[in-house]
């Protein structure tokens, strides 16, 4: 092997990002002078970012692959529409969020009809609690428990539809008990993304729990669980 | 997204439009993650990482020069999470690197047709002894000598290997990549 080819083999691991800084300002400055070993580098170039895209998480959570947290989107665009000057009104927030928001208000409350005051009281609650830097989360496949103080959240991404006639319904363990107790039951939000405000207090509780059941909930798990977290 | 439409968000973003930033997370917000979590095997940095680095797209958009943005947002993400795991100190808040090398942006139109699935059956093709090698240097963040004293191979092979593997996965991709 030439010393020529033995380059061409520094431009592949150059390319690659695993050259010493030294081996590298070596590398760069050859190619600065040399066409053929710049050709090189420009052919593989691609084939050495495209590398970056196979790491890319699936939307279909089923496959596997992961995707962060709905509250990071959250976070962050809360402090880019602070800094915008766009800091949106309740009714503008993220299409997710929102529609998660208002399912999980409605569903706590129970009640079709809501004050519009109580409403945007609750929705405010909601979006400081998720976006609060001292919120406690607790992850698990698929989403996160979210605490802060007595409030109560569950988080949940990629979440198919359930089937006709179910819905989703979250469970809560309370600390020193044996057997849960039935909790909210929602719907996925747009997206899959889904944000549920649970009405017991987090303090006394040890766990929270999701399952697959009938429309109306049930008593007890009726299905096996398919979210499970210890908080 | 075509190239030139996420070039386009970003001159909106440069203009300071939250509107156009959420787009382009919805976007790119899985191949942010899907890489750092590849980079760091660790889901709650990962996520601090895909928060950082789109808080730096907002914050400094500037530093994306045209070209293909998915090349350019993987190219932030992958010098975020070096930067994490070469110091192994993961609360360390270092700014990303302001600038990049000038050429990437002229590189990276190349990969406008490229998608994850795409890349995905190539790297499949690749022989396994080059496709691991390639996978160790890209998302390990480490240098040749620490492959070669990771796998016990001669630092001859390894690069050869690797040039090898590159070139076929650059041939496999011809059609998606325009250059």
């Amino acid at each position: 092997m030439t010393p020529h080819d033995e380059m061409l083999d520094n431009i592949a691991m150059y390319a690659l990002g695993s050259l010493s800084p030294g081996e590298a300002a070596e590398v760069a400055a050859h190619i600065e002078t040399c066409k053929e070993c710049r050709a090189e580098y420009q052919f593989m170039r691609p084939a050495v970012t495209a590398v970056a895209y196979s790491a890319e998480a699936c939307a279909d959570a089923s496959t596997g692959a992961a995707a962060p947290s709905p509250l990071i989107k959250a976070r962050v665009m809360q402090r880019v529409r602070a800094e915008a000057g766009q800091q949106r009104v309740p009714h503008v927030w993220p299409a997710y969020l929102f529609a998660a928001a208002c399912l999980a208000i409605a569903l706590i409350t129970g009640l079709a009809q809501i004050a519009l005051n109580a409403r945007l009281i609750s929705q405010g609650q909601t979006i400081a609690d998720l976006t609060a830097p001292d919120a406690r989360r607790f992850a698990f496949s698929g989403g996160e428990v979210l605490t802060r103080g007595d409030h109560l959240y569950l988080a949940m991404r990629d979440l198919p539809a359930p089937p006709p006639g179910h819905v989703y319904q979250a469970w809560t363990l309370a600390k020193g008990a044996k057997t849960v107790a039935p909790s909210t039951t929602f719907l996925p939000g747009s997206g899959g993304a889904t944000v549920v405000r649970l009405p017991e207090t987090a303090t006394t509780l040890a766990a929270v729990a999701v399952s697959v059941e009938p429309t109306g909930g049930s008593k007890q798990p009726t299905t096996k669980p398919i979210a499970l977290v210890r908080i | 997204m075509a190239v030139e439409d996420a070039g386009r968000l970003m001159e909106r973003v440069r203009a300071r439009d939250a509107d156009a930033f959420e787009v382009l997370y919805d976007e790119y917000h899985r191949l942010v993650y899907g890489l750092a979590i590849r980079v760091l095997s660790d889901p709650l940095v990962a996520e601090d990482v895909t928060q950082a680095v789109f808080l730096k797209v907002w914050s400094s958009p500037t530093l994306f020069r045209g070209g293909n943005f998915a090349a350019w947002i993987a190219r932030v993400t992958r010098n975020r999470a070096y930067d994490l795991l070469r110091s192994r100190a993961i609360r360390d808040e270092r700014e990303i690197p302001e600038s990049l090398p000038a050429e990437d942006a002229i590189e990276d139109t190349a990969l406008a047709n490229v998608t994850a699935e795409r890349v995905r059956g190539a790297l499949a093709q690749l022989p396994p002894e080059q496709r691991e090698l390639i996978e160790l240097g890209f998302f390990g963040g480490v240098t040749q000598e620490e492959i070669a004293r990771q796998t016990g191979l001669p630092l001859g092979t390894i690069k050869t290997r690797i040039r090898t593997g590159l070139r076929r996965l650059r041939s496999a991709l011809e059609g998606a990549v325009t250059v």
